[in-house]
C-alpha cells in the first residue's frame, strides 16, 4: 500500500504548515465534540448548571424510553430499504448515463440536481405531490381510475419517503459509478464482444466485478447517510412544535438535548448511534476483505 | 518542527481572542448591552427603531440587537448561556421561564422594579404573573397575546350565515362548523372545513375547549395533569367528534398535506389564534374579523399568555439592561410595539387607544382581544414545560391521524406527563 511520492526534509515542513489549519479544525471540532459527548453522556447536564455525574444512568435509559426504541425502529427500516436502493438504481443511471447518446450531459445534470437543491425547498414540493386530497400524484392515479393513497399516513408513510430520499441521493450515487465506469479498460469489452459475449454477460462478468469498489464506497456512504437522514423527513412528516410522525434517531438526539434540556441522554444517544454505525463498518471491511476486487 | 506548530498555534489564540469578546464599556464612559429576541426581519427593523429611540434618550447606552427566527434563537441562546456569554436582555416565552429562571441564569429584577414602583401600574395584571416567583420578578412581559376566534368572512357570507358572536357555544361553533364544510368542486372530497385548531399546541389548540368544560391542564403546584380528567374529557370528545363524525374539521394527515396555515390557506372557515397571526393575514388576500372564543358549561374561557424579556444574571451592566426593559413597558416603546402589529401591548393606555385598536389600513375588532383578558386562563408555566408539552402533543397525534382511541391514549398521556412533571419538581 504504497502510493505517492514521499516528502524530504524542508518539504515535510511546508507540508506540516499547510495541513495545521485543518488539524487544528479537527482536533478541536471533531476530536474535541467526540471528547466531551463521551464525557458528557456520564452526566446529568441541562446546559445552564454544571453536569452532575449520572453513572450509566442515561445508558440505562436508552433502553427505557419507548421514543427512542421507536426512533431506532424508524432508523433501522429506512436505512434496510434506502441503502440498497440508492445503491442498485444509481449503479444503473450511471451504466445508462456511460454511453455515447445525445445530450449526455444534460441528462447527468438533471439526475444530479437533487444533490445541489435545497432538501426543505423540494421536500415542500414533495409535500404537494403526496397530498391526499391535493397532491399531484393522487390526481394522476385518479384520473386512471385508481384509488387515491394517503401516502403520508403511517402505513405507508416509510414507502413515500424512501422515495424522496433515494431520488435524492441517486445523483451522487451516479457521480461515484461514473467515475468507476470510466476506469474500466476499453479492451475488455472489445475482447468479450470479439468471444460473443452479450450485453448482459459483459455486465455481470466485466462491468459489476470491476466497479466493486465503487459498490463497496457507495453503500458505506448511503449506510452513514441512512443512519444520518433527517432533513426530508423531518420536512414531510413534521406536525407542530417539531414533533414528527416519523421520528429518527438524529431527531430524538435533537430533541432531547435542545427541547428537553437533555444533554447527557442525548450524549448517551448519539454514542449508541455512533457504536451501531462502527459496528456496520466493521461487517462492511469484512465484506470488503471478501468480495472487492482491486485491480 | 513542534515548536513552530507550537508558536503557530500561540499566535493563533492571540488573534482568535482579538476577535471575542463584544459586549463591555469602551472610552468615554459608553456602555454597550446586548438584547437578542426571536422574530421576523420586520421585527428587527422595529426594534431598530425602539433601540434609536432608547439611545436617543440615554446617550451613555448603545444597544446592540439580534432578531432570530424562533428555532434558532433558542438553540443560540441555551449556547450563549452555558459558554457564559449570554445577551444582557434576552426575550422569554412565559410557559418556558422557569425552565430558565429555576436554573439559576436569570437575573432578580425585583429590586429594580422596587425603584421604579410606577412601572407596573398600569400593566395588565394576567401578563406579569407568569413572571413572578416567590422572590419577585425575574422577567417583566412586553406584549401578550389573547387567543380569539378569527374566521373568514368570505365563507360565512358565501354560505348565508351570521358571523360568531360573543354568545357563541362550543355547540354553536359546531353547528357553524359542520355547515361551512363543504365540497366547493363536487369531486366527493372536502374543500372547505368549518374549523381547525392547533392540534399540536395547546395555546391556539385545544386549552381553550378544556378550560370552558370545566378542565384544566395541570394542578396548581404542577404535580398531576388533569387532561384527563372528567370535564377534560368532554372537551376532548367534542374536538374528536368534531373532526371524526363531523368531518368538519380536518384530520392529521389532511392538515399535513396543507404545509401551513389553513386558514391563511383559505381551507379553514374558523380557527383560533393569537394576535401574531394578524399581519400575515391581512396580505392573505380575504376579509376575515374576530369574535371571543365560544362558553362552555363552565363559561366562557380563553388563553393569555405574554412574552417578555428577562436579564441574565451574568450582565455586567444590569442597571443599563433595566433601563431598556423599562423603555420598552413605556408609553413610546409600547406605542411602536403596537405599530408593529404582532401582538397587544401590555401597557392599558396604549392597548386601550386608537394607536393598538385602530390600526392603519384594518378593520379588525381589536377590542375583542382586550375584553378576552377577562375571561382568560394563563398558558401554564411550569419546569419542563416543552417535553411535558411534547408528551401530550406528540401522543395526541396518533389520535387526531384517526389511529388510536381517544380514551385510551389520555390514560396512557397522563401517566407519561406525570413522570415528566416528578422529573422537573
Amino acid at each position: 500500500m504504497d502510493y505517492g511520492t514521499k516528502p524530504l526534509g524542508r518539504e515535510k515542513l511546508s507540508l506540516w504548515l499547510m495541513l495545521t489549519p485543518t488539524l487544528i479544525g479537527l482536533a478541536f471540532g471533531v476530536l474535541g465534540s467526540i471528547v466531551a459527548t463521551i464525557a458528557l453522556s456520564f452526566t446529568h447536564w441541562d446546559l445552564l448548571t454544571p453536569p452532575k455525574w449520572a453513572g450509566l444512568a442515561n445508558f440505562i435509559a436508552l433502553f427505557n424510553d419507548p421514543k427512542l426504541i421507536k426512533a431506532f425502529t424508524n432508523t433501522f427500516l429506512f436505512s434496510l430499504l434506502y441503502v440498497p436502493s440508492v445503491v442498485v438504481i444509481s449503479l444503473l443511471v450511471a451504466v445508462l448515463l456511460n454511453r455515447k447518446i445525445r445530450g449526455v450531459s444534460i441528462f447527468r445534470t438533471i439526475y444530479f440536481l437533487p444533490a445541489v437543491t435545497s432538501a426543505v425547498a423540494t421536500a415542500l414540493v414533495w409535500n404537494m405531490i403526496y397530498g391526499k386530497d391535493t397532491g399531484i400524484l393522487n390526481y394522476i392515479i385518479e384520473s386512471f381510475g385508481g384509488k387515491g393513497v394517503c401516502w403520508l399516513c403511517t402505513n405507508n408513510v416509510l414507502l413515500a419517503l424512501i422515495i424522496v430520499n433515494v431520488w435524492g441521493a441517486i445523483g451522487e450515487g451516479m457521480i461515484i459509478f461514473l467515475a468507476g465506469l470510466t476506469a474500466v479498460p476499453r479492451e475488455y469489452y472489445e475482447a468479450a464482444t470479439l468471444d460473443g459475449a452479450g450485453g448482459s454477460q459483459q455486465f455481470f462478468r466485466i462491468t459489476l466485478p470491476l466497479v466493486t469498489p465503487s459498490i463497496f464506497f457507495q453503500t458505506l456512504m448511503s449506510t452513514i447517510n441512512a443512519f444520518q437522514a433527517y432533513d426530508y423527513i423531518y420536512m414531510l412528516t413534521r406536525r407542530g412544535q417539531g414533533d414528527s410522525s416519523f421520528p429518527v434517531v438524529v431527531y430524538s438526539i435533537y430533541r432531547n438535548a435542545w427541547t428537553f434540556f437533555n444533554y447527557g441522554g442525548a450524549s448517551a444517544q448519539a454514542i449508541e448511534l455512533a457504536i451501531f454505525i462502527i459496528l456496520l463498518m466493521i461487517f462492511y471491511l469484512w465484506l470488503e476483505r471478501r468480495y472487492v476486487v482491486y485491480e | 518542527m513542534i515548536r513552530k506548530i507550537l508558536a503557530l498555534l500561540v499566535t493563533l489564540t492571540f488573534v482568535l481572542s482579538a476577535c471575542g469578546g463584544k459586549t463591555g464599556t469602551t472610552g468615554g464612559g459608553l456602555v454597550t448591552i446586548t438584547f437578542s429576541a426571536w422574530g421576523a426581519p420586520e421585527e428587527l427593523a422595529v426594534w431598530n427603531q425602539i433601540v434609536a429611540d432608547f439611545e436617543a434618550a440615554n446617550t451613555n447606552i448603545k444597544v446592540n440587537v439580534e432578531v432570530s427566527d424562533w428555532g434558532a434563537y433558542w438553540d443560540k441562546l441555551k449556547t450563549q448561556l452555558a459558554a457564559s456569554t449570554p445577551p444582557d436582555i434576552f426575550a422569554m416565552d412565559a410557559p418556558l421561564f422557569l425552565d430558565y429562571q429555576s436554573r439559576g441564569v436569570l437575573l432578580n429584577l425585583q429590586p429594580y422594579v422596587d425603584q421604579n414602583p410606577d412601572m407596573l401600574k398600569d400593566v395588565y395584571p394576567q401578563t406579569l404573573s407568569a413572571y413572578q416567583t416567590s422572590d419577585g420578578y425575574y422577567g417583566l412581559p412586553r406584549d401578550f397575546q389573547t387567543i380569539v376566534l378569527f374566521y373568514n368572512k368570505d365563507m360565512f357570507d358565501a354560505a348565508g350565515m351570521a358571523y360568531p358572536t360573543s354568545d357563541w357555544t362550543w355547540e354553536d361553533l359546531r353547528t357553524a362548523a359542520k355547515q361551512l364544510t363543504k365540497d366547493t368542486s363536487g369531486d366527493g372530497k372536502i374543500d372547505q372545513y368549518g374549523f381547525v385548531f392547533d392540534q399540536w399546541d395547546m395555546e391556539p389548540g385545544w386549552s381553550e375547549a378544556i378550560w370552558a368544560y370545566g378542565g384544566d391542564i395541570v394542578n396548581a403546584d404542577h404535580t398531576k395533569t388533569l387532561i384527563g380528567d372528567p370535564a377534560a374529557r368532554q372537551a376532548w370528545q367534542l374536538l374528536y367528534d368534531m373532526v371524526f363524525v363531523d368531518k368538519s374539521v380536518p384530520d392529521a394527515n389532511t392538515i399535513g398535506q396543507y404545509g401551513g396555515d389553513l386558514f391563511q390557506a383559505k381551507v379553514a372557515a374558523m380557527m383560533p389564534m393569537g394576535h401574531w397571526a394578524v399581519p400575515g393575514y391581512n396580505t392573505g388576500g380575504f376579509k376575515y374579523d374576530v369574535a371571543p372564543m365560544p362558553k362552555g358549561p363552565s363559561g366562557q374561557a380563553t388563553s393569555v399568555n405574554s412574552a417578555g424579556f428577562v436579564v441574565a444574571k451574568a450582565t455586567k451592566h444590569p442597571q443599563e439592561a433595566f433601563d431598556f426593559i423599562k423603555f420598552v413597558l413605556s408609553q413610546s416603546g409600547q406605542t411602536r410595539l403596537a405599530e408593529l402589529g404582532f401582538a397587544c401591548p401590555v401597557l392599558k393606555t396604549v392597548a386601550e387607544s386608537p394607536i393598538f385598536l385602530q390600526q392603519s389600513g384594518s378593520t379588525l375588532n381589536q377590542q375583542v382581544f382586550l375584553d378576552s383578558l377577562a375571561f382568560a386562563h394563563m398558558k401554564p408555566v411550569f419546569k419542563g414545560y416543552d417535553e411535558w408539552a411534547s408528551v401530550v402533543g406528540d401522543g395526541m397525534g396518533a389520535v387526531w391521524r384517526g389511529e388510536a382511541d381517544l380514551n385510551t391514549t389520555l390514560n396512557d398521556i397522563v401517566a407519561q406527563a406525570d413522570a415528566v412533571l416528578a422529573k422537573n419538581k
